[in-house]
């Protein structure tokens, strides 16, 4: 009884409070958004776990700190080749080892503050000195040092052709002002140098606002409002009523029809993430190469690609997509029932033989792909047992090596190095699958730092084919970004690299 | 005593769980000594036992820790999302006794009438139907056809009371059907329980008007075991409903307890689960009471 008097009498207030406000509460919620004119509201899956871009590894993070903070170079969007951002020049010494930074004149900060080179070596020390997430980048990086305001140094311990998409892939290579983690808490407050400021944040929607001063021009719309929709019908059903005026959750099954739809401006576009499988190097029968070429020749991937993301996607059987300067075309596997039983039989295998595949409910997609992988193995004599497993237990169990295959993808890669190195190289930090090749090993290290462009090409593509040959992955495709906005919104750019940058974004 | 034993429980059973929150926290590519610094900073390379005694030392003083993924105080975190999570719940729960009362009362007043089988088709669908499909079903309907409700969120009835109010029907509609088929269904068997009771036909052959007994002796006797079971409907509302929750993008407890799983972000879920057992025992106590208000034989 004491429960529905509180509820009726909340009930009265409102009605009450509601009558109070006069009627343009009617006018301004069109869609009942309830947010200003120039705000741009984004409907995004997850809430960012924290604002530090130092200490996150979560997307959602980085979808708003994107347009928050700046590296010192950043990938162009076109085809995410490194561009000035902070920095606006750079050379390196003869012998390779001594790279030398200008920085960009004129920057402030959110509070203010001037931007100089003791917030680079500020930032860039505290992700070494505290062995953050990214403290791997600098692994090369013997000393980071500003002779001057303008000027960051950078010393090496051997050539580093990569060393710009190891400091400006993303935001997690931010630079922070001096003192940063002293001054602030980091992880619900931010002080950068991007085209927008962290307002607010709460479990409900994060809220940025444009900044006057910053060093690409103040951005034409007034602030972006992150909401949380994590379910995709819901977050297309709030596009389409005009509650939101762009979103990365589209469900996959309604792209097609998204296509003609003129409520919704829809594209996509060939993203720089792969997925691929994986079997047990030290489990027989899948140590036998025989036995992975089998498998791999099996599977239809344009069939997984239908089936896991209702065709936005390109199958692949390497890692790089098209698009890429390193794309390196190499198919050798044809889905072929008769030559992957002939391959089973030359590797002396008994069917029926069972697999585990192992995948993760945290991409439902994968479920599915396996699923489909699972009816293309049968018909060989192998008997694939999926096994759905939450993301904790899944990672449990591939860094215990309990598995006799796996699924998953590898985000974000900007260079080759990140889409080959540690998971291929003997005893790779990623190389849970077991694999090793001396000769794989010799090319990835010469091509690590080769600094000629061509030449570091030749050696990723003979290092990719023998990755392919020996299925120590078996790749199967690389997903498309899917994004889908208010018709009229202009000049956002969709990108390869799933960065969201709100920038030079108009509503219409 | 209760809660030292669900603390003991739970964080017994959280370690046991497989995953690592370290891996977790620190996505794909990171290097061993990165590991072992969050590790240590989490102080996740202490041993169990130690790790219990500082974590029961402190949530006594009311500091339930820091959460591993956000950085956040687990108390802010809850606090956070704790008024999201009691308006739904007491909005579901008040709509499940509006419809279950009247329906439930009056089909078991007339049992095998009309109403009566309206009310078991309807009670069964209820219960059947699965709580994300309705939901999905009540955001493309009102909001996306109809356009007359905001698909989801959440706003404070003290910034915004209209948009409270319009971003709290659908999902309270959601869960309160569920609920309140569950409950029309014990109204019913009560009501019609009491009504073939001694008492009650002794009251009919005084010849006592049919209200008066309605009231007096059927009601009263009926309403004893729906506080029970509303009280446990509440309870159970009040952890969170998680499907409901996301789909609405409503930011309640649920949500946070799910991803605490997810990310075996032990202090989060430790403190939630304590959150739970302490709402399970509160309501359990306000039943009590109720029950001895209604019911003169338990007070002595």
């Amino acid at each position: 009884m004491r429960i529905s008097r509180t509820l009726a009498l909340a009930a009265a207030g409102t009605l009450l409070l509601t009558a109070c406000g006069g009627g343009d509460e009617v006018n301004t919620g069109s869609g009942g958004g309830g947010s200003g004119d120039n705000i741009l509201v984004a409907a995004v899956s997850a809430q960012p776990d924290k604002f530090d871009p130092h200490t996150t590894s979560a997307y959602p993070s980085f979808q708003v700190l994107e347009n928050v903070y700046d590296t010192l170079v950043v990938p162009n969007a076109e085809d995410l080749t490194m561009e000035p951002s902070l920095a606006t020049d750079w050379t390196t010494s003869e012998d390779n080892l001594t790279w030398t930074f200008t920085l960009r004149d004129g920057v402030k900060f959110h509070d203010g503050s001037d931007f100089d080179s003791a917030d680079v070596v500020y930032s860039y020390n505290r992700i070494i000195d505290e062995k953050l997430q990214n403290s791997y980048r600098f692994t090369n990086v013997t000393s980071i040092e500003a002779p001057d305001p303008q000027t960051v140094v950078l010393q090496l311990t051997k050539p580093t052709p990569n060393l710009l998409a190891l400091i400006g892939a993303f935001k997690g290579m931010a630079i922070l002002p001096e003192n940063a983690a002293e001054d602030l808490d980091l992880n619900t407050e931010a002080n950068g140098t991007g085209p927008f400021k962290l307002a607010s944040t709460d479990a409900n929607s994060t809220e940025l606002t444009a900044f006057d001063d910053y060093w690409g021009g103040k951005p034409k719309i007034d602030g972006v409002e992150f909401r949380y929709i994590t379910e995709p019908t819901a977050a297309l059903t709030a596009l389409k009523a005009g509650e939101v005026d762009w979103t990365d959750n589209v469900p996959p099954q309604d792209i097609e029809s998204l296509q003609d739809d003129k409520e919704v401006d829809l594209q996509s576009t060939a993203s720089v993430d792969y997925w691929y499988m994986s079997m047990n190097f030290d489990k027989p029968p899948f140590d036998d190469p025989k036995v992975r070429q089998a498998i791999a020749t099996a599977i239809d991937r344009d069939a997984v690609t239908e089936a896991a993301r209702f065709g936005a996607a390109r199958p692949n059987e390497t890692a790089i997509p098209e698009d890429s300067f390193f794309y390196y075309d190499y198919a050798p596997f044809e889905p072929d029932v008769d030559k992957a039983k002939q391959l089973l039989e030359e590797a002396g295998v008994t069917t029926p033989l069972t697999m585990g595949l192992m995948v993760t409910d945290a991409f439902p997609e994968s479920v599915t792909a396996a699923q489909v992988i699972a009816s293309e193995l049968e018909p060989i004599g192998i008997d694939v047992k999926v096994e759905t497993l939450d993301f904790a237990t899944w990672l449990d169990r591939e860094a215990k090596g309990q598995f006799d295959a796996f699924m998953l993808s590898w985000l974000g890669n900007i260079d080759p190095a990140d889409f080959y190195e540690q998971q291929h190289i003997t005893g790779g930090s990623s190389n849970y699958q077991g694999y090793s090749n001396p000769q794989v090993d010799k090319l990835l290290t010469q091509a690590s730092t080769e600094v000629d462009q061509d030449k570091r090409k030749d050696l990723y593509d003979q290092a990719a084919k023998m990755i392919v040959d020996d299925v120590s992955y078996l790749y199967l495709y690389n997903p498309d970004v899917v994004q889908a906005w208010t018709p009229g919104l202009q000049g956002y750019q969709i990108r390869a690299d799933r960065a969201i940058n709100f920038e030079s974004v108009e509503l219409p | 005593m209760v809660l030292v034993g669900v603390s003991l429980i739970v964080f017994s059973l959280i370690h046991l769980v497989r995953g690592d929150p370290v891996r977790l926290a620190l996505g794909t590519r990171y290097s061993q000594e990165t590991y072992d610094a969050l590790r240590h900073r989490n102080g996740l390379d202490l041993p169990l036992v130690q790790q219990y005694v500082t974590w029961v030392g402190r949530a006594l003083t009311g500091d339930l820790g820091v959460s591993f993924r956000s950085g956040g105080t687990v108390t802010s975190l809850i606090g956070e999302r704790l008024p999201a999570t009691l308006t739904l719940a007491f909005a579901a729960v008040f709509l499940a006794l509006l419809i279950a009362v009247p329906l439930g009362t009056v089909s078991a007043l007339r049992p095998r009438s009309f109403i009566d089988r309206f009310a078991t088709v309807i009670s069964q669908i209820g219960i059947s139907v699965p709580d994300f499909w309705l939901a999905i079903v009540l955001i493309l309907v009102f909001a996306g056809t109809l356009g007359w409700l905001p698909t989801g969120g959440y706003v404070p009835l003290t910034e915004d009371p209209l948009g409270w109010l319009e971003r709290l029907v659908l999902p309270a509609v959601a869960t309160g059907v569920v609920s309140g088929s569950v409950l029309t269904r014990f109204v019913r068997s009560s009501v019609l329980e009491a009504m073939g009771s001694d008492h009650v036909r002794t009251a009919q052959a005084k010849g006592l008007p049919e209200r008066q007994v309605f009231t007096w002796h059927v009601l009263r006797n009926a309403l004893l075991p729906l506080v029970t079971v509303t009280g446990v409907q509440l309870a159970y509302l009040l952890s969170g409903v998680v499907v409901v929750e996301i789909v609405f993008s409503w930011p309640g407890l649920g949500q946070l307890a799910l991803q605490a799983v997810r990310s075996r972000d032990y202090p989060v879920l430790q403190g939630a689960i304590l959150l739970f057992a302490l709402v399970f025992l509160v309501i359990n106590l306000l039943v009590d009471l109720l029950y001895s208000r209604i019911d003169p034989r338990i007070r002595r």
